[in-house]
């Protein structure tokens, strides 16, 4: 008799959907990778493998220059989210409760609540009266937002392994004459740093992502890829578009595999 | 050793972050509120004069002859109406498919689990204007949808997806779906599988365990996905924009129409506020219910 | 039958040549092998063996979480194969009790019979007769969070019972407890099964607990039953060195064989006397031939040297209050532990002694191969 097993965990017809979902998620994807390399304009008939859009690409000079903006913007406002944010942690984590901190919290995560647009169009109000009083029209003002939106994205995963900390490994280098800074230096912050690798990778993901906040605050001259990329959706679109969609799609790729092979280093 | 309670040293080291976030975050909101009170400026910007006529006009309109008759501001309207429509399709669409994703991710073995949980999280941290865009090759009329069924002479014409609240609604439920399978997955994978076993000791079948044993105990990560799909689907602007175009707006690209085109900063200042009180009223719901659960339903 | 059953439809579990492998191909593991097992209605069952040996594994093969990969599980009479553990009527205590946190004391109970489609009273009756059978009645309303271990475990005993199963598969339910209340509830538990009337397939691996609680006893190692039968033989009888290893101290002494009579032989112990040893079933050693003995420590008796079967020289002994162990090397340099009970103020033995050791009749058993 052929029998079936009854298999506890198995609910008929969720198998099903899950896959249907999971490929549904990649075929949009897929389908625009595979038409960066084709030779023709179609998005539908296969005309021969070609590398012409991102030759195309590359020798775009506004792509390379936004591209270069946009690297920029994320290494420095995750770089600057991820050392203020390392620094909040230290305060808010592994102290008893204290007057303020559910103030802290609310304002650390607040960008993660408030909908893009509303603090775009916060911001761009805001950014206006300072220019207009000041004069100042650089890249502080994008720098500034975006830091401020990575530092949730930056704070959670450190806090998350502070958290973990054993605190007997601080007493324990006290016991063995460290000073706080010694053992700061050579027992906290060295066991920390996957929680700020970590953080500091999402907040570069997060403001290589962001368009909405870019959109609203920068001055003209100031486009990023993906406000660029927006701005060029509105026209005809070649599959050029396609080419530089990929190689983003290809940079958040590697980012989030370092992200994965670093918080799993963790749990180990 | 770590000073207990140094109340002031907690505050230096989280002072550098405070202040990022006041500047460049928070503080800009409380500007937003006090707009929202104030008169439009003849070329944007606002009139230092109190008004409440902003928050009148979300919602109604005066006849333009004669200022005492109160209509309905209907083109308002109709995108709040889309923009809570849209969201709850988009959250439903999500949770139709995240839950059975999830609980298949969630019931393979475990050292398989991260590979198809990293599967899922890809196209989560794939840009969201790139996977819009993706939507957008597959359905506009010379897209890939349409090329195909014309040259299989399925169609004698492209149907237009472009520019429809279908569009947008396909468009959000697929760049939001990653946020309802992750929570969820979540309260499955602590979800204790001898329970489940329990479930069918106890003469439960297939539905009633589902019903009665899975669903329960997973409903946390459920709300929370719920919400962390909703809040952004409400506030969308890139979705919409992209897809929707000009003609099936949401709510905000109606407030980014009054800092461009409209010029009516309190009006669009309003919106914002609007549009946070619902989020924020959104927020209460679920963490009111996230912590009162345990208590109630006794008896 | 194999265990003296006469497999009438009476019997509660029937289980021919079961194997159980888990997983396939290089990473398959062999977690059941052979297993043929008959469990009588109304008996106090208990699966004994140590961590590993696959007792849970039959357990989930009874409960129709797992499925058997060759032979077939009757309960009361009919073929379970093809029925999932929702359509047998068996229910589980599971090792971690496994309460629904979402639900009630009460909810959980009455559980089992909403399944059933059982009407509102007749939940609502059974469920007060539980939570009286348990001495639970004050708590119906809680959480099972709420609950100490003791009561989840009066809890889950309840939710199992209240179905009114044919069966009750029990997987170490004692295992989380302090000793104290371990002692209590294996009382309860015989207390429930004479009440019930249930037949009780009890998992333990604590030898103690299953000698005091079953009916009867089968002894499991690495995937096999080794044997079965009551707490006595078991434990005067093993027939297999893990058992009689696994189950009580025991001295263990190879001797040569010197004669074989029907069911026993005459050995040769150390020191030259010869004594009877029962031999196992089928077993006919050759003359000649070495084989394993085992005396438990305590039918041996401590005399004078001279007297008794054997003699040998105190290399230790060690003072427990009630009784005192006796360590002694034996003529033929193998080792022998001995068992004094303490009765009247007696000196122990130092090491050097010599003693001589008395046998009792009829102690000596030899083991399969
Ligand atoms: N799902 C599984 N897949 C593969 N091997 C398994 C599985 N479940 C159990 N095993 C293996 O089968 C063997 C028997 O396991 P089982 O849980 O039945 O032991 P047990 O006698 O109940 O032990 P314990 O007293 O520790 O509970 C073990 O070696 C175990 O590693
Ligand atoms: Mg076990």
């Amino acid at each position: 008799m052929a029998r079936r097993s009854f298999e506890v965990r198995r609910i008929p017809g969720f198998g099903a959907i899950a896959i249907l979902t999971i490929v549904l998620l990649y075929v949009p994807i897929l389908i625009l990778v595979t038409f960066s390399f084709n030779a023709g304009r179609s998005q539908a008939e296969w005309e021969g493998f070609s590398l012409q859009w991102y030759r195309a690409a590359f020798a775009n000079e506004q792509v390379q220059d936004v591209s270069i903006r946009s690297l920029w913007l994320a290494i420095a406002a995750a770089g600057i989210a991820t050392v203020l944010a390392t620094l909040a942690a230290l305060g808010t984590t592994r102290v008893g409760r204290f007057r303020g901190q559910t103030l802290i919290y609310a304002l650390v995560n607040q960008p993660l609540m408030v909908p893009e647009v509303v603090t775009g169009i916060a911001l761009l109000i805001f950014v206006a009266s300072i220019k207009v009083a000041t004069g100042y029209m650089g890249m502080g003002y994008l720098v500034a937002a975006h830091t401020a939106f990575c530092i949730p994205f930056a704070y959670l995963p450190i806090r998350a392994r502070l958290e973990t900390l054993d605190l007997n490994l601080e007493r324990a280098a006290a016991d063995l004459y460290a000073s706080p800074v010694q053992a700061f230096r050579h027992i906290t912050l060295p066991l920390l740093v996957p929680g700020i690798a970590a953080g500091f990778m999402l907040g570069f993901v997060i403001s290589l992502d962001t368009v909405v906040i870019t959109e609203f605050v920068k001055s003209a001259g100031q486009d990023t890829l993906p406000t660029y990329m927006l701005g060029q959706l509105r026209r005809a679109v070649t599959p050029e578009m396609n080419a530089i969609a990929s190689l983003f799609l290809a940079l958040s790729l590697v980012v989030v595999t370092a992200f994965f092979l670093v918080s799993r280093r963790r749990g180990a | 050793m770590r000073r207990r309670g140094g109340t002031l040293w907690n505050w230096l080291l989280s002072a550098p972050a405070l202040l990022v976030l006041v500047l460049a975050a928070s503080g800009p909101l409380v500007i937003v509120l006090v707009y929202s009170f104030l008169s439009p400026g003849n070329m944007g910007g606002v009139a230092w004069e109190p008004s409440t006529d902003a928050w009148f006009r979300l919602f109604f309109k005066r006849d333009i002859f004669d200022p005492e008759v109160v209509t309905w501001n209907e083109a308002h309207l109709v995108v709040f109406w889309r923009s809570v429509s849209l969201s709850l399709q988009t959250t439903a669409i999500c949770a139709i498919l995240g839950f059975p994703t999830a609980w298949f991710i969630a019931t393979r073995a475990p050292h398989r689990r991260a590979l198809w949980l990293f599967l899922i999280t890809i196209p989560f941290w794939t840009n969201l204007l790139v996977r819009t865009f993706a939507i957008q090759e597959l359905i506009r009329n010379t897209g890939t949808i349409n090329s195909l069924l014309l040259r299989l002479g399925v169609i004698g014409e492209p149907i237009q997806m472009m520019y429809t609240d279908f569009a947008v609604l396909v468009g959000m439920a697929y760049v939001f779906l990653p946020l309802m399978v992750l929570p969820l997955y979540a309260a499955m994978d602590k979800l204790d599988m001898r329970l489940v076993e329990a479930g069918y000791d106890l003469y439960g079948g297939r539905l009633q365990v589902l019903r009665h044993v899975i669903f329960p105990l997973v409903k946390p990560g459920f709300v929370a996905g719920s919400i962390l799909v909703f809040i952004p689907a409400i506030g969308a602007y890139v979705t919409p924009r992209v897809l929707g175009g000009g003609r099936t707006m949401m709510l905000g690209n109606l407030i980014e129409l009054q800092f461009g085109q409209g010029r009516n900063w309190p009006l669009g200042s309003a919106m914002a506020m609007l549009l946070l009180i619902v989020v924020v009223a959104a927020l209460v719901l679920y963490l009111r219910w996230a912590n009162a659960e345990p208590e109630q339903r006794n008896g | 039958m194999k265990d003296g059953s006469d497999g009438t439809a009476t019997d509660a579990i029937e289980i021919v040549g079961l194997d159980k492998v888990y997983g396939q191909g290089a990473g398959a593991f062999r977690a059941l092998t052979g297993i043929d097992l008959t469990i009588r209605s109304g008996e106090f069952f208990t699966l004994l063996g140590p961590s590993g040996c696959g007792k849970t594994t039959l357990l989930r093969v009874i409960a129709g979480f797992e499925n058997p990969t060759e032979g077939s599980v009757r309960i009361s009479g009919e073929e379970v194969a093809h029925l999932g553990p929702n359509k047998r009527q068996v229910n589980t205590v599971f090792q971690n009790y496994a309460l629904f946190p979402h639900m009630t004391v009460a909810q959980n109970i009455g559980f089992g019979l909403r399944m059933l489609g059982r009407s509102r009273t007749e939940v609502a009756a059974t469920t007060a007769e539980m939570l009286r059978l348990v001495r639970m009645e004050e708590l119906a309303q809680r959480r099972p969070a709420e609950l100490s271990g003791g009561q989840q475990q009066r809890v889950a005993l309840a939710r199992a019972l209240a179905p009114h199963p044919r069966v009750l598969l029990l997987d170490e339910p004692l295992s989380a407890l302090d000793l104290k209340l371990r002692k209590e509830m294996q009382g309860e538990l015989k207390r429930l099964q004479a009440e019930t009337g249930i037949t009780f397939v009890f998992v333990t691996h604590d030898q103690e607990e299953a000698l005091t609680m079953s009916d009867r006893i089968a002894v499991m190692s690495a995937g096999r039953i080794l044997q079965r039968g009551t707490p006595h033989e078991i434990y005067h009888a093993p027939t297999e060195r893990f058992v009689a290893d696994f189950i009580g101290d025991t001295n263990f002494l190879t001797v040569p064989v010197v004669s074989v009579e029907a069911g026993a032989a005459q050995v040769e112990l150390p020191g030259g006397r010869t004594a009877p040893a029962r031999l196992p079933e089928g077993a006919r050693p050759a003359p000649g031939a070495k084989v394993t003995v085992v005396i438990r420590p305590e039918q041996a008796r401590l005399v004078p040297p001279g007297e008794g079967e054997m003699q040998g020289e105190v290399t230790s002994s060690v003072f427990f209050g009630t009784d005192t162990h006796v360590h002694a090397r034996l003529t033929d340099g193998q080792d022998f532990v001995l068992r004094r009970q303490n009765a009247g103020e007696l000196a122990d033995p130092s090491p050097g002694d010599r003693i001589g050791l008395a046998l009792g009749d009829g102690v000596l058993r030899v083991l399969k191969d």
